[in-house]
């Protein structure tokens, strides 16, 4: 029988897709999201960890920009 | 569009980074102004500015600054909040900038549009250029798009209001205190630590007269040209002096007295070499060949405004000729002469540039440090030396014992100090208070500092005196035109996977420097500058461990802090004559000291952190002008001759402190060009690091290294390095800053506390028999026997380097 799973498809580049990978990792088990890896740059994860996910990267990508203080 | 002040400010406070012709644009729209649109475009602003209102229509709301009818002709804009923004395409620019930059501290000096800030510090430097308060309001006025606001006037009346009033003079060494004003000294001498201070030549004269002179006039500067012939009239009229004169031992508590905290009126101080027949004269001139350039001679008339000479600090980029200027200015007062500098190397060359442009003898210069201690003869001369050999507070040999009793006695006409930005505070103080000087002249290229501490060299040397503009020199072809460039790298999947990871933390650094893409950038960097356009160069890595891989890997030679003397030597010469070798690694050992003249090309692979002043001294190191005078600058046979690239691993750290470094270049007029595809896409294995496993393996090495990977460099080698002592003071090895291995040793010591004596601690044999103190000591400590040793043995070797 068929098994069906909605849920989300993610494209992004190595890195970021790495930084998903290691965020699953790092949840607990009940709270794991990455349904599966399809390659290097592609992902298919559950729907409601997408807010999350993007959150995180935003947080991420932050954290590596430098903002000229406004004097 | 762009004639708003405002938008130039918004333009600014972003990041400053032009994706290729994008630059281009931008600057364009610069250029669309000076013509008669400006009208209309007023028109379209104020609209503008009515629809935003709100909270921000206070602050960007220029609408109330009145346009003079022939504002087209004038090239600044004046705003109320001290920020003046000048135009560089106006015909008056050249007169402008040399107003501006004795008056207003420079924000920010891209191609079309200045930022500049008025502050009471850069007021004050103006007045001890001799500028009076009402000539600045003046010419300010005359040169401005807008009418002067009330606030601008008056924040200039209350910056001047006491700066400039009062000189302390030193002439045939007595101390005199000078002022126009004899109600300004009136007032001075009734504080009780200025009249204990005085001398007087009899009880009578204990009243407030003062001896009255015809004061020097002041000439030769370049704005006074832009005064009209009304004003230049009134401001080289001779005016009357009046001082009373001082005892020498308490001048420091009289300087003191009169800083802003306490009387509020700070002395300038001048010093009147022409007349001072007491310290003998050193008979040094500059030799014919040596033509100090526009800027340099600019640079001098401030410091000489008035036939004497004035202490400050004079700012020029790296490579611009500081080494000629100091030793004009010490041609220019031919008194003695001490010469300080960070490290031994620069004592050498400024030895060298001593004997390069001035007559001065071989006997007549000699250099104190670590390892030459040179006394010298007769009664005057040049002696150069180290910060931290005349600071120094412990024992010293006998020998420099004696030297550093020599400096001490003597009355030094000029104290030069290179690299004034480097040396912390209370070195300089120490500095000052142990040599007497007449004069005080401060070089540098980059005044910034990520401690903010700047702002001490005004009262500790004296103000700002002049700092040139990057851009025109580049422009004039003084200085080498950079193209900068960030090269963006991609992290490959097994690197990214192990820099997210937490246990990672400090093995961060290793992983994003050693990142393969940014290896193989690299490679490809130094093959293509190297065979086809056959040029020299530097990679700079502040991370030992990257060094040592890349330079391997790559088969060329390097240098950093354990290199002997011997071998440095042996390789820069092989760098500067022999064709074969083109590129030498460098550690940051070669930021400030090591000059390579020959080198055009800076490949930085790893830096300090985000450290703005290392970012422009390496540039500084290409900087010295290359090829034939006409091919320089836009227009020429090549429009860049040299290359800055910063290799950036991307979506790591690494980002934050590329922006943050290149803060200062930009604001020097730089601009960084992104590059994203180096090495070109199509690139296969004939750059290193293709295969997966190759990848892999260096992983594992990264990983493997540990702490070593993401540790920074500790020049130990040489004691006189003051950015030793720096380097030490902000930053550690990663695990020092985690606490990781502080904390394991930290346990095994706390038993007897007696861990601060200890030096390496020895594996432990495990078949030797315990002594019964350790035995007592195992029982006690939490850990057991087993975990303590094994833990010793991994970090014992680490453990000195925290202690």
């Amino acid at each position: 029988m068929v098994n069906a799973i909605k849920g989300c498809y993610i494209e992004c580049d190595i890195p970021m897709a790495q930084l998903i990978v290691h965020m699953n990792e790092s949840m607990p088990n009940a709270h794991k999201f990455i349904i599966h890896v399809l390659d290097e740059t592609r992902l298919f994860v559950q729907e409601n960890a997408v807010d999350m996910i993007r959150k995180k990267i935003h947080e991420f990508c932050d954290s590596n920009t430098f903002e000229k203080p406004s004097a | 569009m762009s004639s708003r002040p405002d938008r130039a400010k918004g333009r600014q406070s972003k990041r400053h980074k032009h994706i290729g012709s994008q630059d281009e644009l931008s600057s364009k729209k610069f250029y669309a102004t000076g013509g008669e649109e400006d009208e209309e475009e007023l028109l379209v602003f104020t609209e503008e500015q009515d629809e935003e209102g709100g909270d921000d229509g206070k602050k960007r709301d220029f609408s109330k600054l009145d346009l003079k009818l022939d504002h087209v002709n004038r090239p600044m804009w004046v705003c109320a909040d001290g920020r003046i923004f000048l135009e560089t395409f106006s015909q008056l620019y050249k007169q402008a900038y040399d107003f501006l930059i004795a008056i207003a501290e420079p924000v920010c000096r891209p191609e079309s549009l200045h930022e500049y800030n008025l502050t009471p510090h850069s007021l004050y430097a103006a007045v001890s250029v001799g500028l009076e308060t009402e000539t600045i309001i003046t010419v300010l006025d005359r040169l401005s798009k807008t009418k002067l606001s009330n606030d601008i006037v008056d924040f200039i009346r209350a910056s001047t209001l006491n700066y400039g009033k009062v000189k302390l003079v030193l002439k045939k060494n007595r101390y005199f205190v000078e002022s126009p004003f004899p109600e300004v000294l009136q007032s001075l001498l009734r504080d009780d630590v200025v009249a204990r201070a005085r001398i007087t030549l009899n009880q009578a004269d204990m009243g407030l007269n003062f001896s009255v002179s015809k004061g020097p006039s002041e000439g030769g500067e370049a704005h006074q040209e832009f005064l009209a012939e009304d004003d230049l009239a009134a401001v080289t009229e001779e005016k009357e002096v009046h001082s009373f004169e001082i005892d020498p031992a308490q001048v420091e508590h009289v300087k003191q007295r009169c800083l802003p905290s306490a009387l509020n009126y700070p002395m300038l101080e001048e010093y009147d070499f022409r007349n001072d027949t007491v310290n003998p004269d050193l008979n040094i001139e500059l030799k014919p060949q040596a033509q100090p350039r526009p800027y340099q001679e600019k640079s001098l008339s401030k410091m000489f405004g008035n036939g004497r000479a004035r202490s400050g600090i004079i700012v020029l980029p790296c490579g611009a000729g500081k080494s000629l200027v100091g030793v004009s200015a010490a041609c220019r007062i031919r008194k003695s002469v001490l010469c300080l500098a960070t490290n031994a190397v620069s004592v050498d060359q400024w030895a060298f540039q001593f004997k390069l442009w001035s007559t001065v003898r071989d006997d007549q210069i000699c250099r104190f440090t670590s390892d030459s201690k040179e006394r010298f003869r007769g009664n005057a001369g040049v002696v150069v030396a180290t910060y931290n050999m005349v600071a120094f507070g412990g024992k010293r040999s006998e020998e420099s014992e004696k030297i550093i009793e020599e400096i001490r006695n003597r009355e030094w006409g000029l104290l030069l100090m290179d690299e004034v930005h480097v040396v912390p505070a209370h070195m300089f103080r120490k500095v000052i208070s142990i040599t007497k000087s007449h004069c005080k002249l401060g070089l540098t290229a980059t005044l910034v500092r990520e401690d903010e501490r700047i702002t001490d060299l005004n009262f500790l040397i004296g103000p700002k005196l002049y700092e040139a503009n990057w851009l025109d020199l580049v422009k004039q072809g003084f200085i080498a035109n950079v193209q900068c460039a960030e090269v963006w790298c991609p992290m490959t999947k097994e690197f990214f996977a192990e820099y997210v990871k937490k246990d990672n933390a400090r093995r961060r650094q290793g992983l994003y420097v050693m990142n393969p893409n940014k290896f193989r950038a690299c490679e490809f960097l130094l093959r293509f500058h190297e065979q086809q356009r056959g040029d020299k160069i530097i990679v700079f890595s502040d991370n030992l461990f990257a060094l040592r891989e890349y330079a391997t890997k790559l088969r060329k030679p390097c240098i950093y802090g354990a290199t002997s003397h011997q071998e440095r030597t042996h390789i820069l010469n092989a760098f500067k004559h022999n064709p074969q070798v083109n590129t030498v690694f460098l550690s940051k050992v070669g930021d400030n000291s090591i000059d390579i003249p020959e080198a055009n090309v800076i490949i930085q692979i790893s830096s300090h952190a985000g450290s703005r002043r290392q970012e422009a001294q390496r540039l500084g190191r290409i900087l010295r002008a290359k090829g034939k005078p006409k091919d320089r600058g836009p227009g020429g046979a090549e429009e860049f001759n040299a290359f800055f690239y910063s290799l950036v691993s991307t979506d790591t750290q690494e980002m934050y402190f590329s922006t943050k470094r290149q803060q200062f270049l930009i604001d020097q007029g730089y601009s960084f060009k992104v590059l994203t595809s180096i090495p070109p896409a199509d690139t296969g294995p004939e750059l290193s690091y293709f295969n997966k496993n190759d990848q892999l393996d260096l992983l594992t090495k990264v990983l493997n290294a540990g702490d070593e990977a993401g540790g920074i460099e500790q020049l130990e080698e040489d004691v006189d390095d003051i950015t030793q002592l720096k380097a030490r003071r902000t930053i550690g090895s990663m695990s020092a800053m985690s606490g990781a291995h502080g904390m394991v040793y930290m346990e095994y010591s706390t038993g007897r506390g007696q861990g601060s004596g200890q030096g390496k601690l020895k594996k432990r044999d495990p078949n030797k028999p315990r002594h019964a103190l350790f035995k007592k000591r195992a029982k006690n400590a939490r850990y057991g026997e087993f975990d303590c040793n094994i833990r010793c043995s991994m970090k014992g070797a680490l453990v000195d380097l925290v202690h």
